[in-house]
C-alpha cells in the first residue's frame, strides 16, 4: 500500500471519480490534487525545503495530458530536468488519459519516470494491476 | 590481186614484145653474116636473159609493195587484238553487265554479269530483246522502254534509265542502264551497246533515308539541327528546322535557317536554364532542359526539348540535334496537381489532427460516464424506476464507448498503414479471444471446428489478428441462426507466397446480391439488431489491408457466411 499519491487532472469529475474508485481500495492512504501541471510542480516546491520526510513526498503521479495552463508533457519536461532530479527519481508517473494518438504513446516512452500508459477512466483492475507493479 | 596479177603479166608481156621488136630489128640487119647461127642463138640468150632481169625486177618492186601492205595489216592485227584484250579485261573487272545488241538481227549478248549479278545460267538468257524486256519489272518497263526508243530513233543524246531487274531468283535488282548506239558508214544505227550497273545497295539506302526523313518531316516533334560550335556570343548557328518547328513556333523555315536559337528567348526566360544550355554546349553533353520560350507573336510557352552532340565519321563534333516539345499543357497541369497534392496533404493533416482532438474531447466525458456508472454497480437501488432508467443509461453509454472505442481503432489503422509485423502463433491468438467470449457465448451452444496445422504461424500484426478474430467469432455469435446450433470452423491453408484463412458459420448470413458492395462499408448494418454498429467487417477489412491482405465473403441467406482471407507470407 503506497503512502501519498497525487492526481494531476484539470476535471473535477476525473479527479472525483478517481478518488472515490481509489479509496474502494487499499492502493495508498492518502490523495493529494492539482489541476494542471503547474500546480503540480508549486507542490513540489513547496515540499522542496521539509526535507527527508518521505511521507509527504507522492510515490506515484496518475498524469493527464490535456490540460490548461500547463499541460501534461510541460509539466514532463521540467521535472524531468535537474531542478526535480530530488523527486524524479523516487515519484513514478502513470499517464492517465483519453488521447488515442500512436505519438503520445512512443512520446511517453522517453520518460525514465513514466511507468506506463494507461486509458481513462481509472479502474479496480488496473490499479490492482498497478499495485503489483508499483 | 587478180588484176595486180594482170597488170604485172602485161607489163611483162609489153617490155618481152618490146624486146623482141628491137632483137629482130637488129636480126635483119646482120641477116648476112655467116656466123649467123651463134649471133642468133647469142640474142635469144640476150632475150631470155634481158626479159629474165626485167621479169625479176618488177616482181622484186611487187614483193616490196606486199611487204609494206603486209606490215600494215599486222600492226592493225595487234591492235584489235590488243583492243579486244582491254575490253575483255574491263569486262571482267567491272561489275557492270554488258550487252551487245544487234539491232537488225535482234541478238543480244550478254557477258558474264547476267550470270554474277543476275544469276543466270547461259541456257537460261534468252537471245534477242524480248528476253530482256521481259524481265523489267512491270512497273518500269512502259517508262523504260520509251525511252530507250526515242534514244534509238536518235531524238535523244545520250541513254541511261533507272528500272528493276528479275533476278533468277525471281526477286528484283535495281539497276542503271547506260548505253550507246553504233552506226555505218550511212549514219544507219547497227549495234548498241550498254553496261548495267546493280544500284540495289543505293536505292535501298537511298529508300531508307527517304523513310528516315519522313520522320523528321512528318514527326509533331519540332526538329533543330544546328552547328557545332557557337555563333559568336549567340548559340550556334540553325541549319535545319523541321515544319513542326514551324508550325510550334511561327517562324518560316527560311526565317529561322543561319540564325541562332537565341530568337526564342524572352523576358521570362530562366537564365539558369539558358547556363544550363552553354555548360551542354561547352563540355559536350547530352541534356533535357525546359524553359519558357516565346513564339514569333511573342506568345510565351513552355518548351521542353533535348540536345544531342552528333559526330562525324572523324569523330568530331558536327552538329547538335535537338527535338522539342510544347509542354505548356503539361506545365499547366502539373503545377495545378503539385498545387492540389499540397492542398490535400494539409487538409488531410489537419483533419487527422481535428480527429484526434475530437476523439480525445468524446473520450474524456465518456470515461467519466464509465467510470461512474462503474462506482453506482455498487450501490443498492430500490427505486425500480430509477433502477430501469440506469440500466438504460448504463447500455447506451457502453454503446457509445464502443463506438467511439471503434471509430478510433479505425483511424489509428487508416493513419498506418505500415504496421509492425511479427510472427503470429494463431492457436494462441485463437485460445485468448476464446478465452474472452466465454462469458458472451456461454449460454450458447457452439460447435467450435479450428484447424491451423497446415499453416500454424502467420508474419502479421499480432493486436490486429486478435482483433480480426475476435470480430468475426463476434459477428458469427450474434448473428446466428435460431433454430440451429452454431458451428464454425476455421482453417488456414498455405499457398504459393500466401496464407489463406477461412472462416465459416452457419448464421442467417447476408443477401449478397443487394448488398455486396456494402459488406465491407463504414456503418453498414444488414440485421435490425439492437446492439450491430455496421463497424466491424469495415474494421476488418481495414486491419486486413492495412497487412496488404485482402478479404472477400460468400453468404447465403439462412445458410452461413465464410470469410476468406489471403495474407502475404514471405
Amino acid at each position: 500500500m503506497l503512502d501519498l499519491i497525487l492526481c494531476v487532472d484539470d476535471d473535477p469529475i476525473t479527479l472525483m471519480l478517481s478518488k472515490k474508485v481509489i479509496f474502494k481500495t487499499t492502493f495508498t492512504h492518502e490523495i493529494i490534487t492539482a489541476q494542471n501541471g503547474e500546480e503540480a510542480l508549486q507542490f513540489f516546491d513547496s515540499i522542496r525545503h521539509k526535507g527527508a520526510d518521505f511521507n509527504i513526498r507522492p510515490q506515484l503521479i496518475f498524469l493527464d495530458l490535456n490540460m490548461p495552463v500547463m499541460g501534461g508533457w510541460e509539466f514532463l519536461d521540467s521535472f524531468n530536468s535537474l531542478a526535480y532530479s530530488d523527486f524524479n527519481t523516487t515519484t513514478k508517473i502513470v499517464i492517465l488519459s483519453s488521447t488515442i494518438d500512436p505519438a503520445d504513446l512512443e512520446k511517453a516512452k522517453t520518460y525514465p519516470m513514466v511507468i506506463d500508459f494507461l486509458s481513462k477512466p481509472i479502474t479496480l483492475s488496473m490499479l490492482d494491476y498497478l499495485s503489483k507493479k508499483v | 590481186m587478180k588484176s595486180k596479177t594482170n597488170q604485172l603479166t602485161i607489163t611483162y608481156i609489153l617490155i618481152a614484145v618490146f624486146v623482141a621488136i628491137v632483137f629482130y630489128k637488129i636480126s635483119i640487119k646482120y641477116y648476112y653474116l655467116d656466123y649467123y647461127k651463134i649471133f642468133n642463138f647469142t640474142k635469144d640468150l640476150a632475150l631470155v636473159f634481158l626479159t629474165g632481169m626485167t621479169f625479176r625486177y618488177i616482181l622484186s618492186k611487187n614483193d616490196n609493195r606486199n611487204k609494206i601492205i603486209f606490215e600494215k595489216l599486222k600492226k592493225t592485227n595487234d591492235e584489235i587484238k590488243e583492243s579486244n584484250e582491254k575490253y575483255d579485261i574491263v569486262a571482267k573487272a567491272t561489275s557492270d553487265t554488258i550487252w551487245d545488241w544487234k539491232i537488225q538481227k535482234d541478238k543480244l549478248f550478254w557477258n558474264k554479269g547476267i550470270k554474277s549479278i543476275f544469276g543466270y545460267d547461259q541456257d537460261q538468257v534468252g537471245e534477242s530483246s524480248k528476253w530482256w524486256f521481259d524481265n523489267i519489272h512491270p512497273e518500269d518497263s512502259i517508262k523504260m522502254s520509251i525511252k530507250l526508243y526515242s534514244f534509238i530513233e536518235q531524238k535523244t543524246e545520250n541513254w541511261q534509265d533507272e528500272y528493276r531487274f528479275k533476278c533468277a531468283d525471281n526477286s528484283y535488282k535495281y539497276v542503271l542502264d547506260k548505253g550507246f548506239l553504233l552506226k555505218d558508214e550511212n549514219g544507219k544505227v547497227i549495234r548498241m551497246i550498254g553496261a548495267i550497273q546493280d544500284i540495289t545497295k543505293q536505292k535501298k539506302e537511298e529508300l531508307r533515308l527517304k523513310l528516315l526523313e519522313t520522320v523528321i518531316v512528318q514527326t509533331k516533334d519540332s526538329i533543330i539541327i544546328t552547328e557545332a560550335n557557337f555563333n559568336k556570343t549567340k548559340l550556334p548557328k540553325i541549319v535545319y528546322v523541321n515544319p513542326a518547328f514551324s508550325v510550334m513556333t511561327g517562324y518560316s523555315v527560311h526565317e529561322i535557317t543561319g540564325k541562332s536559337p537565341d530568337l526564342l528567348r524572352g523576358i521570362n526566360t530562366d537564365k539558369d536554364n539558358i547556363k544550363k544550355i552553354i555548360t551542354s554546349i561547352k563540355n559536350r553533353e547530352e541534356s533535357v532542359i525546359e524553359i519558357i520560350a516565346y513564339k514569333k507573336n511573342e506568345e510565351e510557352f513552355w518548351l521542353r526539348f533535348s540536345m544531342i552532340p552528333i559526330y562525324n565519321s572523324e569523330n568530331e563534333l558536327s552538329h547538335w540535334v535537338s527535338i522539342q516539345r510544347d509542354v505548356t499543357e503539361e506545365k499547366k497541369q502539373e503545377i495545378e496537381k503539385e498545387h492540389l497534392i499540397r492542398e490535400l496533404t494539409k487538409n488531410n493533416k489537419d483533419l487527422k489532427q481535428f480527429s484526434y482532438i475530437t476523439s480525445h474531447n468524446l473520450r474524456a466525458p465518456l470515461s467519466n460516464l464509465t467510470g461512474l456508472l462503474n462506482l453506482i454497480e455498487d450501490i443498492p437501488i430500490e427505486n425500480s424506476e430509477l433502477k430501469e432508467i440506469l440500466h438504460g443509461f448504463k447500455n447506451s453509454t457502453n454503446l457509445l464507448n464502443e463506438t467511439v472505442n471503434d471509430l478510433t481503432k479505425v483511424m489509428i489503422i487508416k493513419d498506418n498503414p505500415s504496421t509492425r509485423k511479427e510472427v503470429v502463433v494463431l492457436k494462441e491468438v485463437f485460445e485468448k479471444i476464446q478465452s474472452q467470449l466465454i462469458f458472451s457465448s456461454h449460454t450458447h451452444q457452439t460447435i467450435l471446428k479450428v484447424n491451423f496445422e497446415n499453416a500454424p504461424l502467420l508474419e502479421a500484426n499480432k493486436s490486429y489478428i486478435e482483433s480480426i478474430l475476435l470480430n468475426l467469432l463476434t459477428n458469427s455469435i450474434k448473428y446466428r441462426s435460431e433454430n440451429k446450433i452454431l458451428e464454425i470452423s476455421i482453417s488456414t491453408h498455405q499457398a504459393e507466397n500466401q496464407v489463406i484463412f477461412i472462416f465459416t458459420d452457419n448464421g442467417i448470413g447476408i443477401d449478397l446480391e443487394r448488398n455486396r458492395d456494402k459488406v465491407f462499408g463504414l456503418y453498414q448494418r444488414f440485421h435490425n439488431y439492437p446492439d450491430s454498429k455496421g463497424l466491424g467487417l469495415y474494421l476488418v477489412k481495414s486491419q486486413v489491408e492495412a497487412m496488404e491482405g485482402s478479404i472477400s465473403i460468400e453468404s447465403e441467406v439462412n445458410k452461413g457466411t465464410t470469410f476468406t482471407i489471403t495474407f502475404k507470407n514471405n
